[in-house]
C-alpha cells in the first residue's frame, strides 16, 4: 500500500542519475564505463522492484545514497585514471560518432596534429586535413557501414615541429547488441620503423644495380656514387682504397666528389635538374664518368703499405671496423699526411668486407655542406659496403677469368697463325724457288746480252733496268728465303732520296692507274748514309705497295723526308682505310695480312732491314682515315 | 781446256751455263738429270760437276752420293736454288755450295778456284 510514492522516489533517483549520466556524456571517454553505469541503474530499479523496501523515499535511504556518492566517486577516479592513460599513450586516439565528428580525443592527438583548439566536436577530415579523394574513400564511413579499414600513411609536423610519418587506421566501437555506434580513430608513430624500411629499399636496389654490374671501374664509380648521391646516403664527397694483395698495399682507385666549393654547387645543381631518382643518376653514369678532377687525381697517387699501422686506412682495413673521425685535426689515428691530403676535420672510413676478409676502404665526407655523420648513417653505411665489397670481388674474379680467356683467346691465335706460318711459308718458299730459276736465266742471258756492242746505246741502256730489276727481284726472293736469318748485308754509301726518287719513278703509271696523287717533299740537306740500297728500295716497295692496296678507290700518297736529330725520318702517309688497334697490333707478325693477296711477310722483312740498319719503324693508323708508317735510319 | 759437267733439268738454264762457261773457255757437257749425269761421268768422267738439287727421277744429292762412290775425285759444285741445303749436311760432301743467281761471278770464282787448286795429277 505505501509501494507506489516509494517507488516514485526511487525512479526519480534513478532518473536524476540517468540525467546526470546523459550530461557526462561526450566527457566520458570510455563507453564501456557509461555502460556500466547505465547497467548499474537498471539493476537498481529491479531490485527496488523486487524488495520490498520500508516506507520512505530512496534519497532518504542513508545507504542508498552513500552508496551513491562512493559510486560517483569512483567514476570520477576512473575517468581521471582512464585520460592520464589516455594522454600518456604513444598513440593518438579519438572517437567518433555517426556524423564523423569528433566526441572524444586524447591529447597525443593534439600535440601531434599540433591542435590549437579542442577537436571535440569538429569534424574529423577537417584535422586530419584530409584529401578530396581521401574523403571519397572515408576510412571511418566505411567501418561504420561494416566495412574494413586500411592503413593510411603519412606525413605530419608536430607540435614539437618533428616531423613523423604516421599510420592511421579507424576502429569500429559496438555496442551490446553489435550495432556500430562509434568509431576510434588511431594513429600510430612509424617514423623509425619507416626510415629502416627505406634503407632496406635502398640497399636492396643499390645491391641489385651492383650486382648488375661485372665491369670493375664501373662498378666502383656506381658505388661511390650511391655514397655521394643525395638520393642514397648524400655524401659529398667520397673515395675508394683497394687492396693489392701481391704487392702488399692499398691503393686509392677513384673517387667521386666535387674538387671545390663551386664546382660541388654547380654539380649539385646541374644534377638535381637532370635526374629525379636514384634509378636515373645511376642509370645515367656510363655517361658522365670524368675522374679527371683534382680530387680523383689525389686518391689514385695515394698508396700505402699494409704494414703502415699508424695509417687509419689500413688500420681500418685490419680492423675490419668503420671508424668515425670528428676531430681529424687532434685524433691520433691520423698522420700528417693524411689530414694534409684529406682536408676535412670530419669523415668515416668503412671498410669493404668480403668472407671475413677486407679488400678495401670507402671513406666519405660531407666537406661542403659539414653535415654532421650520425652512428646510424654509418651503420647503413658499413652494410652498404658489405654489399659493394661482394660486387667488387664478383668483378675482379670475373675481370681475372676475362683476362684468362683473352691470354687463352692470344695464345690460340698465336697457334692459328703459326700454323699459318708454315703452310704460307711453305708457299712461300716453293713460289720463291720457282721464281728464281726463270729469273736466273733472264737476268744471265741479259749479262751475256749487254756484253755486246750495240749500234743504238737505248738497248744497252733497257738491258740495263731489266737487269737491275731481276737484281732486285732475286734480292727480294733472298730475303723471304732467308727470312729466318737474314743476311748480312753489304752497305755502301747512297742517297735515300735518289732511292725514293727511282722507285717513284719506277711507280709513277702505277700510281696513276689506281687514281693516286703522290707528292715527295725532301728536305734540301738530307745526308747520304751506309746502306743497302736494294734492301732499302724494297723496304720502300712494300711500304709503297701497302699503301697503294689499302686506297682501292685512290687518295693521297705523299713521302716527305725530314732530317732529326741524326736521324732520317721517311714518312710515308696515306689517305686509305687505315687500322683497327688490333690490327695495329698484329701488323709485324710474320705472315699476318687483312689482305687475300700477300703473304704478310712484307712488314715483317721491311722492318728487319730497318733494324738492321740501326733504325726502327713505327706505325700510326686511324681506322678509315689513312695510315702514316715512318721510317727511322741514322746518319751513323 | 778442263771439261765441266753440267747437270741440270730447266733447258734454258742449261743453255745459258753451256754459253757463258764455254766464253770462259771450258768445255761443257750437258745432263738433264741425275741418271743421265751418272751415263755421262761413266762414259768420261769430267773435271769438275755443277750440279742442281731439284731434279725429276733422281736428285742432286743422290746423284752426289753415287757419283762420289765411283769416283771421289771429281769436285762437284752444288748449284741451287734452295738456300737452306745448305744447311743440310748431305751436301757438306760438296766442294762448293752456290745459291743461284743471274750472276753467275759467284759461280765463275768457284769453278776457277777448284780447278786451280787440285792435285795436278790430271
Amino acid at each position: 500500500m505505501t509501494h507506489k510514492p516509494l517507488q516514485h522516489n526511487q525512479c526519480k533517483a534513478i532518473d536524476d542519475l540517468r540525467n546526470l549520466l546523459h550530461r557526462s556524456q561526450g566527457m566520458v571517454l570510455d563507453e564501456d564505463l557509461t555502460k556500466q553505469l547505465d547497467h548499474l541503474c537498471r539493476s537498481l530499479e529491479s531490485e527496488i522492484k523486487r524488495s520490498n523496501y520500508p516506507e520512505g523515499g530512496f534519497s532518504h535511504d542513508p545507504e542508498i545514497g552513500w552508496k551513491l556518492k562512493n559510486f560517483s566517486k569512483q567514476k570520477n577516479r576512473e575517468r581521471r585514471q582512464n585520460d592520464n592513460i589516455m594522454d600518456v599513450i604513444e598513440a593518438g586516439l579519438c572517437l567518433l560518432d555517426k556524423n564523423l565528428k569528433i566526441i572524444w580525443a586524447n591529447k597525443t592527438i593534439s600535440d601531434w596534429l599540433d591542435l590549437k583548439d579542442s577537436p571535440l566536436g569538429r569534424n574529423c577530415k577537417d584535422i586530419f586535413h584530409c584529401k578530396e579523394a581521401e574523403i571519397d574513400n572515408c576510412q571511418a564511413l566505411k567501418v561504420f557501414k561494416g566495412g574494413e579499414s586500411h592503413v593510411l600513411e603519412t606525413w605530419i609536423t608536430t607540435k614539437a615541429k618533428k616531423r613523423l610519418c604516421v599510420q592511421r587506421f579507424a576502429i569500429p566501437v559496438t555496442n551490446k547488441k553489435g550495432t556500430i555506434e562509434n568509431v576510434l580513430v588511431h594513429i600510430e608513430d612509424v617514423t623509425e620503423s619507416d626510415k629502416s624500411l627505406h634503407w632496406l629499399f635502398l640497399l636492396q636496389k643499390l645491391g641489385e644495380k651492383m650486382q648488375g654490374t661485372l665491369h670493375l671501374d664501373t662498378l666502383l664509380h656506381l658505388v661511390l656514387t650511391c655514397v655521394t648521391t643525395g638520393h642514397a646516403f648524400g655524401f659529398n664527397r667520397a673515395m675508394l682504397f683497394l687492396i693489392n694483395k701481391e704487392e702488399n698495399v692499398i691503393r686509392g682507385k677513384l673517387a667521386v666528389g666535387p674538387s671545390t666549393r663551386e664546382e660541388a654547387t654547380r654539380i649539385w645543381g646541374e644534377i638535381s635538374n637532370k635526374y629525379h631518382s636514384l634509378e636515373e643518376i645511376l642509370d645515367a653514369l656510363e655517361y658522365n664518368s670524368n675522374f679527371d678532377n683534382s680530387y680523383s687525381l689525389m686518391t689514385q697517387q695515394m698508396k700505402y703499405t699494409l704494414t703502415e699501422t699508424d695509417e687509419i686506412i689500413v688500420t681500418c682495413a685490419r680492423e675490419k671496423k668503420a671508424i668515425i673521425v670528428a676531430d681529424a685535426a687532434h685524433d691520433p689515428r691520423l698522420t700528417e699526411e693524411f689530414r694534409n691530403a684529406i682536408g676535412v676535420n670530419k669523415f668515416v672510413c668503412v671498410p669493404l668486407i668480403v668472407r671475413n676478409e677486407s679488400i678495401g676502404v670507402i671513406v666519405a665526407d660531407n666537406v661542403y655542406t659539414e653535415v654532421p655523420i650520425t652512428e646510424d648513417l654509418v651503420n647503413v653505411l658499413t652494410m652498404f659496403a658489405n654489399q659493394a665489397a661482394l660486387a667488387i670481388e664478383n668483378a675482379e674474379t670475373c675481370k681475372r677469368l676475362e683476362d684468362k680467356v683473352t691470354q687463352l683467346t692470344t695464345t690460340q691465335q698465336r697457334l692459328i697463325r703459326a700454323e699459318k706460318f708454315a703452310a704460307i711459308g711453305s708457299i712461300v718458299s716453293y713460289i720463291a724457288h720457282e721464281i728464281r730459276n726463270p729469273l736466273v736465266t733472264i737476268g744471265g742471258f741479259t749479262r751475256s746480252l749487254s756484253r755486246f756492242h750495240f749500234e743504238d746505246a737505248k738497248i744497252k741502256t733497257n738491258l740495263d733496268i731489266i737487269l737491275d730489276e731481276v737484281v732486285r727481284l732475286e734480292n727480294i726472293l733472298n730475303n723471304i728465303a732467308n727470312f729466318s736469318k737474314p743476311s748480312i748485308p753489304k752497305k755502301a754509301t747512297c742517297q735515300v732520296c735518289e732511292i725514293v726518287k727511282n722507285i717513284c719513278s719506277l711507280m709513277e703509271n702505277y700510281f696513276k692507274e689506281r687514281n693516286i696523287n703522290f707528292s715527295m717533299e725532301f728536305e734540301p740537306s738530307i745526308p747520304p748514309i751506309l746502306a743497302v740500297s736494294s734492301q732499302i728500295t724494297q723496304v720502300l716497295f712494300n711500304t709503297l705497295m701497302n699503301a697503294v692496296e689499302s686506297m682501292p678507290d685512290g687518295g693521297d700518297l705523299s713521302i716527305r723526308i725530314k732530317l732529326i736529330d741524326k736521324t732520317i725520318k721517311i714518312d710515308i702517309m696515306d689517305t686509305g682505310a687505315g687500322m683497327k688497334k688490333e690490327e695495329l697490333q698484329n701488323i709485324f707478325e710474320p705472315f699476318y695480312t687483312t689482305k687475300l693477296e700477300g703473304s704478310g711477310v712484307g712488314l715483317v722483312i721491311s722492318r728487319k732491314i730497318i733494324e738492321e740498319h740501326g733504325g726502327k719503324v713505327s706505325v700510326k693508323s686511324k681506322c678509315g682515315r689513312g695510315t702514316t708508317l715512318s721510317l727511322f735510319l741514322p746518319i751513323q | 781446256m778442263p771439261t765441266i759437267l753440267i747437270v741440270e733439268d730447266n733447258k734454258n738454264q742449261r743453255l745459258l751455263y753451256q754459253e757463258e762457261l764455254q766464253r770462259e773457255g771450258y768445255t761443257t757437257v750437258m745432263a738433264f738429270d741425275g741418271k743421265d749425269a751418272l751415263e755421262k761421268v761413266r762414259e768420261e768422267p769430267p773435271d769438275l760437276i755443277i750440279l742442281d738439287i731439284n731434279m725429276p727421277r733422281m736428285d742432286g744429292i743422290e746423284t752426289m752420293g753415287k757419283i762420289l762412290s765411283q769416283n771421289k775425285q771429281i769436285p762437284i759444285i752444288i748449284n741451287t736454288a734452295y738456300s737452306s741445303y745448305q744447311n743440310s749436311f748431305m751436301t757438306w760432301a760438296a766442294d762448293a755450295y752456290v745459291v743461284k743467281s743471274s750472276d753467275l761471278s759467284e759461280l765463275k770464282n768457284k769453278i776457277k778456284k777448284i780447278l786451280t787448286d787440285r792435285p795436278k795429277d790430271f
